[in-house]
């Protein structure tokens, strides 16, 4: 459960986010959907402590991010836009470091790989050094690492990005598993077909706010177009620039 | 469970090892810096001594001066003919110098009239200076003799043209005299800990920045400085480790030479070795930290790389600037960072009065550098210009 009420956010007096208030519930896939520059990554890098709120808050499970950042963490799996790997160690190596650092015993780690490894795929891959990974090989490993620890929360930084229409797809598959398994997923994209094939709930950000948000239905029936993307184009404001 | 501090500390040690080729070069040249500079500088010293030690003159024309010849052979110096391209062998350096009589010699020489001798040489060479200072020696040796005989046959007492007798007592012992080999030794302590800490300080910072790995290495439920410290105690763990090595190595290699004529000049054993660690050890720590702070500075590994190389370079140039400036020992000196190791290392190296202070005090100052280095990374790191900043 994430819950964030009239997020801002000022670097260098530049507002990267204004005004956003939402909430992603348990079981369902929450979207962030916006242009470049709307300030998805800033929300999901305050969500996850990473980056302080100059206003207002934000909540993972009831635990507020500012109050205990690590608590927050310790509930949360991130998968940020910068997903390196050290190349000299294997995929296993990778993914049990980041089991290790949220306190999982060697057990635990072994029964979390082997299941992920599954999940994603990647069995074959699993006792190679990384460095010569592909990039949907390296995701796999990505996501295999940030959900280590089994995390009822799971944010997704443009996880799409870069990736093959293969890839893509069992990226697709992987994320509904998460909502079957009661987690929340919340992600962020710029693709609106992406957002409206697989999100619950859609919250369309733009310049910094929440301009809307709801179920594609709901959306729909805000902006008053019959079609997705002349909603997301009339709902962003994007017209003016197009 | 082990501690966050701990599972860092491993996977730096791991990452840093599985490089193989650069964790072997790194091992190797660190073993191999000690006896390579004592084969060096031993050759070169022990060259210098047998050149003065054998009395030997190389002479052109030695049949026109019967007289020289005669004093020379008394004083059991070895008489060589040079060859006739003598000059050119000088300018090559095949030779290093010779004494051209002329053919008038002893005809001016037997009239009194100050006949006259050229020493032919290179002086740009220094490893000739000490045979030219014998040939001079010992023509200065032939003009006394001569002269005083010359007075006595007049009835003029010699001590006349002599009125100080000057005798040469050298207080150096061997070991002072072997400080100079010593001084490389420490140098080359100083340096190795900055060599050796240098890889995982810039992988641990400016490389995980640029792999992308640092946003999701912080995202993780670990307090930022247990993270920070594990990075720094797997740098320390190299830099100690190459300090060491290097440090085994000059051991190793005096041991080998204690059976020679230098072995005096060269008293680098255990003792020694046990105190240089003593005093690196805690440098180690220092250099490690600073390494890794201006390493999170870095936006990629090469640009890190740069700071570091500047940062050897200023703390290689310490040794130096002592050397060359004659700075003499001092309270002040140990108080400064890198001057008070070296001043440290030269007094054992010296086999001075080494007392606990001597260590404490630079030892002190290195870790609280060292604490203050990390707490500030882990500053930096919670800071998020720096992390996102500029990426």
């Amino acid at each position: 459960m994430i819950e964030a009420r009239d997020l801002a956010k000022r670097f260098n007096g530049v507002e990267a986010v204004r005004h956003v208030s939402f909430a992603a519930a348990d079981g369902a896939i929450t979207g962030l959907l916006g242009p470049n520059g709307a300030g998805k990554t800033t929300t999901l890098r305050m969500i996850s402590t990473l980056v302080a709120p100059t206003q207002g808050s934000a909540r993972v499970d009831g635990i507020e991010t500012t109050a205990d950042p690590i608590g927050v963490r310790a509930r949360i799996g991130m998968l940020s836009d910068a997903r390196g790997l050290y190349a000299r160690l294997t995929a296993r190596e990778n993914i049990a470091y980041y089991g290790a650092l949220r306190g999982l015993t060697h057990e635990q780690i072994e029964a979390s790989v082997a299941r992920l490894a599954r999940m994603l795929d990647m069995e074959s891959l699993l006792d190679r050094r990384t460095d010569g990974f592909s990039q949907g090989e390296k995701m796999k490993v990505a996501i295999a690492r940030t959900l280590v620890h089994d995390p009822p929360n799971v944010l997704l930084d443009e996880p799409s990005n870069g990736l093959d229409v293969m890839t893509t797809r069992n990226l697709r598959e992987v994320i509904r598993q998460l909502r079957e398994a009661g987690k929340c997923v919340l992600f962020s994209s710029h693709v609106m077909q992406e957002v409206s094939a697989l999100c619950d709930t859609i919250v369309i950000v733009a310049r910094g706010a929440v301009v809307a948000s709801g179920t594609a239905a709901d959306l729909l029936t805000a902006s008053g177009c019959d079609n997705l993307e002349d909603a997301f184009v009339h709902l962003t404001g994007e017209e003016d620039a197009a | 469970m082990r501690s966050p501090l701990s599972i860092v500390y491993l996977k730096e040690l791991r990452d840093a090892l599985r490089d193989r080729r650069t964790a072997i070069m790194v091992l190797v040249a660190s073993l191999l810096t000690g006896p390579v500079t004592f084969i060096l500088v031993a050759q070169f010293v022990s060259g210098l001594e047998e050149k003065a030690s054998t009395l030997k003159v190389r002479m052109v024309g030695q049949q026109n001066a019967p007289a020289l010849v005669n004093f020379l052979r008394r004083g059991d110096v070895e008489i060589e003919d040079a060859p006739a391209d003598y000059e050119a062998r000088i300018k090559e350096g095949r030779l290093d110098a010779v004494i051209v009589v002329p053919r008038d010699f002893d005809e001016k020489y037997l009239s009194g009239e100050g006949a006259k001798v050229d020493i032919v040489y290179d002086d740009s060479r220094t490893e000739s200076s000490p045979a030219i200072r014998q040939a001079e020696r010992l023509l200065r040796g032939f003009n006394r003799e001569t002269g005083m005989l010359r007075m006595m046959a007049r009835g003029v007492s010699p001590d006349l043209t002599e009125p100080v007798k000057v005798q040469h007592v050298n207080t150096a012992t061997p070991r002072q005299k072997g400080a100079v080999l010593l001084f490389l030794v420490s140098m080359f302590a100083i340096i190795s800990p900055l060599l050796g800490g240098m890889t995982i300080a810039i992988d641990s910072t400016a490389g995980e920045r640029e792999r992308g790995s640092l946003e999701p290495l912080l995202a993780n439920p670990v307090p930022i400085r247990q993270v920070v410290i594990g990075k720094w105690l797997a740098a320390w763990t190299f830099a100690s480790g190459v300090a060491v090595l290097t440090l085994g190595g000059f051991a190793l290699a005096a041991a080998f030479y204690s059976g020679k004529r230098l072995a005096a000049m060269m008293a680098f054993g255990a003792p020694e070795f046990v105190l240089f660690v003593l005093i690196i050890v805690p440098f180690a720590a220092m250099t490690s930290a600073m390494q890794m702070l201006i390493c999170t500075y870095g936006r990629t590994y090469r640009e890190a790389q740069t700071y570091v190389s500047y940062l050897a370079t200023v703390v290689s140039f310490v040794p130096l600037i002592v050397m060359f400036s004659g700075l003499k020992d001092a309270f002040w000196q140990l108080v400064v960072p890198v001057l008070g190791q070296q001043m440290a290392l030269s007094r054992v190296a010296r086999g001075d009065e080494f007392t606990l202070v001597d260590w404490a005090v630079p030892s002190v100052i290195a870790i609280a550098l060292a604490i203050a280095g990390v707490a500030l990374v882990a500053r930096l790191l919670r800071d998020e210009r720096i992390v996102f900043g500029r990426s």
